[in-house]
């Protein structure tokens, strides 16, 4: 339609509401300044949601799913779906808008980006809000919509095998949200090949708002390229850069789960819900120990040489299939941050919020959080509903978990995250409950690592650890986000050139590093943009008071703790040389004009 | 299913068409070695033709990537660009080797066997050729790889439905002409599926009609490695 090489130029609209759906071209310039990804999926949003304040929980808000220009080629690790959505759980201190939130955007492996292409799409865009639950069929130009109240209720895990034994094919690719975004638990997570999460940010609460159950997508086609030897030859050196290197081997060794052990040595885990860096029983959930006694397989996404994922096996109580993990994240937030040691224990928490569709990184900040407000006193067992929610306690985590996920008794205040949660305990545990935004930190902490502190605060979706650490990282990362490409073999440096080399080559159009970076900008401005339209101002970029007040009493980083003048002098500079406002945070007309964003 | 009745002894595993010919020369074995491989695969064994090559995957190394779907389609459906034939794109559409995966994580690629009594082959209704002999579906001389005159073929589908019950059924007829497709090409001698394989998963070696899991669809063997990594088989009856 576009007639843009790399891109099918058009974007499957689909309207829950009316039950119609269409396929619309996408302006070429669109494809251009924001790519596709993150980039084209928030020059959606802007576009569509033309004025601030949309309640996210409305028919009115957009679940946009997309691939990237890499996305249906053999590009090592280009398996990336981003979803793109107004966030449900972020919101500001103060708006003039009732609904005011953060865009969320969440990236996740596997297969489905690639079949959005293969489809003959370069996104899929869903609004509205079905009658009765539903799920969406895309078999190449073949779009429909069925009912899906027979799997209402319906777990992940028995749902990804009910889905395709409905579809009859396992070519297919789907993904699906689980109970929680049935109930609109606002961090709920969407699924794909029952181990694989859209987690951070709501975006399955979006869909459970929507009554949308679960999207497959089939394909036959391919998009053409500007450069067809080109591309081949730039595939080639991308392959070389990773196949066989040790970097390659050391992702299929242990995945992200050799930073458990590794991070609580360098002080920089979430342990005892923040309180401490350094986890002393780390070995025991770490990637060795994992390997020992859990992992069977390695497993990895679409054309990727990394294989990070592991899937393995547990016995004895908690004992049972393991889709992932331990994963760094998983592993922490569920593990070292609730000083939970037992390793089938851990994987059962981990395994059950996968098929309960819950992020587990919030789930396991709010569970940290409860457990610390318990132990000091705030809250008793009445109002956990009689659970022994103790550090360290397998079974109170379980049942924690099942109460948030049918937000029944004190899963209806858990279930709005921790800045709710504190709100309402109020006595001083503001300080301990750990948010930006409303969205909770990720397994990284922060009192021995500063950087990652204004990746937390900085970045557009609320607490953030992959938005990157400053200002050239936030914007490669935003225009990564954006290609269909994974984060994980780009820290090896010999992947950049062939990578810039296959993008040119797919779209046709020149990008170098300035370039890539220049549109990242481009890119993280817009979602500031947006978020600045909602209301959300500089006393929002703000983190616990932990974090400047509770130095590290364990550990090789023990007295750790951020200077708050420091870390104020750090954000000023950080947001003049962004070219915004230091005091509003408002981007500067001549960054806007400088990045073609002045006019929209 | 029972792994004992799916996999023959040890001795089996290693089995070769000169350990064939040298069971038959010793006499009473070669009764059993019939009873076992069948009539058809002795035929193959005693007929001098050249050895029978195929890709065998290492499962336990498989990591679902399919990589090797994109480097097949790329080497075998080539695209016109301006004047020059090139590699292609690497639609896994058009890849003649498919990855199946399963929940839990098993993946299974699947590619044609290389069947010596070739039950695709004499599925085919196709009144043979008087001068050549063949069918419309036939084994290349040369490459000794299984090849369709399409001029020839009805688009039956018989093919495929043989290929389905007695082996891989990787034979897939074409949605609208009925005529096969996924037929393994060996690229020549020098399959890229192999060669581009990230994890060593792949291998081309002689036809072992008595290597554990040959010939077999990815169903059945999904679920003997499923009961072995995970103690569970249960992949909620999806075909």
């Amino acid at each position: 339609m576009s007639g843009k090489a790399g891109y099918h130029g058009k974007i499957l609209n689909i309207d829950l509401s009316t039950g119609r759906s269409e396929a619309v071209a996408i302006p070429r310039e669109d494809l251009d300044l924001f790519v596709g990804g993150q980039g084209l999926g928030m020059k959606i949003l802007w576009d569509r949601l033309k004025k601030p304040g949309v309640d996210p929980l409305s028919p009115d808000n957009l679940l946009i799913f997309m691939p990237g220009p890499f996305s249906g080629f053999p590009v090592p690790s280009s398996s990336r779906t981003c979803v793109v959505t107004k966030s449900p759980i972020t919101a500001p201190l103060k708006s003039d808008y009732p609904h005011a939130s953060t865009v969320t955007y969440s990236n996740m492996g596997g297969f489905f980006g690639p079949e959005i292409r293969f489809a003959g799409y370069d996104g899929v865009v869903v609004t509205g809000k079905a009658k009765v639950l539903s799920y969406i069929v895309i078999d190449d130009g073949k779009v429909e919509i069925r009912e899906a109240t027979k799997f209402k209720g319906m777990r992940t895990d028995p749902f990804d095998k009910a889905i395709l034994a409905e579809l009859g094919d396992r070519r297919f690719k789907t993904v699906y949200i689980g109970p929680a975004g049935e109930h609109l638990v606002p961090y709920s997570s969407i699924i794909h090949t029952a181990g694989r999460a859209a987690g951070r940010g709501g975006a399955g609460c979006v869909m459970g708002s929507k009554n949308l159950k679960a999207i497959a997508v089939r394909g036959s086609g391919q998009p053409g390229v500007a450069d067809h030897a080109g591309f081949l030859a730039a595939l080639e050196k991308a392959r070389a850069a990773l196949y066989g290197t040790a970097y390659a081997k050391s992702w299929a060794e242990q995945g992200t789960a050799r930073a458990i052990v590794g991070n609580s040595n360098a002080g920089t885990e979430a342990v005892r819900n923040y309180r401490e860096g350094t986890f002393l029983e780390a070995d025991k959930i770490g990637g060795d120990a994992a390997r020992r006694d859990v992992w069977v397989k390695d497993i990895a996404c679409y054309c990727c040489p990394l294989a990070c994922k592991k899937s393995g096996v547990t016995r004895g109580k908690y004992g049972g299939v393991v889709h992932d993990g331990p994963e760094y994240e998983t592993g922490v937030m569920l593990g070292s941050n609730l000083m939970i040691s037992d390793m089938p224990g851990l994987l059962k928490a981990i395994t059950t919020l996968d098929d309960l569709g819950l992020d587990q990184i919030s789930t396991g900040n709010v569970i940290g959080f409860l457990m610390e407000a318990y132990e000091k006193g705030m809250i008793d067992r009445k109002f956990l509903d009689g659970i022994d929610l103790r550090w360290g306690s397998v079974d109170a985590t379980l049942a924690m978990i099942e109460k948030i996920a049918a937000r029944d008794g004190v899963g209806r205040l858990a279930a709005k995250g921790v800045a709710a949660l504190s709100r309402e305990i109020g006595q001083g545990s503001e300080k301990f409950a750990i948010q930006v935004k409303g969205l909770e930190l990720a397994a990284h902490n922060i009192q021995a690592n500063q950087p990652r502190g204004l990746s937390y605060v900085t970045a557009s979706r609320g607490a953030c650890h992959m938005s990157g650490d400053d200002i050239p990282m936030q914007n490669r990362r935003a225009m990564l986000d954006s290609t269909g490409m994974c984060f994980f073999p780009t820290f090896e440096p010999a992947l950049e050139e062939p990578m810039l080399a296959l993008l040119s080559a797919i779209t046709g159009r020149e990008y170098d590093k300035a370039e890539f970076e220049k549109i990242g900008e481009r890119i993280f401005n817009l979602e500031k943009m947006f978020n600045y339209r909602e209301g959300f101002r500089r006393e929002d970029d703000r983190l616990p008071d932990r974090f400047f007040e509770d130095a590290f009493t364990v550990g090789p980083k023990k007295g750790a703790v951020l200077d708050r003048t420091r870390f104020e002098a750090m954000l000023t500079r950080y947001y003049k040389d962004r070219g915004w406002d230091p005091e509003t945070t408002k981007p500067g007309a001549a960054k806007l004009k400088e990045l073609g964003l002045d006019l929209l | 299913m029972d792994t004992k009745e799916s996999v023959p002894g040890e001795r089996m595993n290693n089995f070769t068409r000169r350990d064939f010919l040298k069971g038959v020369g010793m006499g009473g074995g070669a009764l059993v070695l019939f009873g076992e491989f069948g009539v058809h695969s002795a035929a193959w064994a005693l007929s001098g033709e050249p050895v029978l090559k195929m890709v065998l995957v290492d499962y336990a190394n498989c990591t679902g990537c399919r990589t090797c779907e994109t480097a097949c389609s790329s080497r075998n459906r080539p695209a016109s660009v301006g004047a020059k034939q090139l590699p292609g794109l690497g639609n896994p559409r058009y890849a003649n080797i498919r990855v199946h995966g399963f929940n839990p994580d098993v993946d299974v690629p699947i590619v044609c066997a290389m069947c010596a009594d070739a039950p695709c082959v004499r599925a085919c209704p196709v009144e043979p050729e008087r001068k050549s002999g063949r069918r419309a579906l036939y084994r290349d001389r040369a490459t000794r790889t299984i090849r369709n005159d399409v001029d020839r073929c009805l688009g039956c589908r018989s093919c495929a439905a043989a290929c389905a019950s007695k082996r891989t059924g990787t034979l897939a007829p074409n949605p609208e002409t009925g005529k096969p497709e996924r037929i393994c090409t060996l690229c020549g001698g020098d399959p890229h599926c192999v060669k581009r394989c990230p994890f060593g998963a792949l291998s081309y070696v002689e036809v072992r009609r008595g290597r554990k899991f040959y010939g077999l669809g990815p169903d059945k063997i999904a679920a003997q490695l499923a009961a072995g990594w995970y103690g569970t088989a249960d992949f909620g009856g999806v075909r």
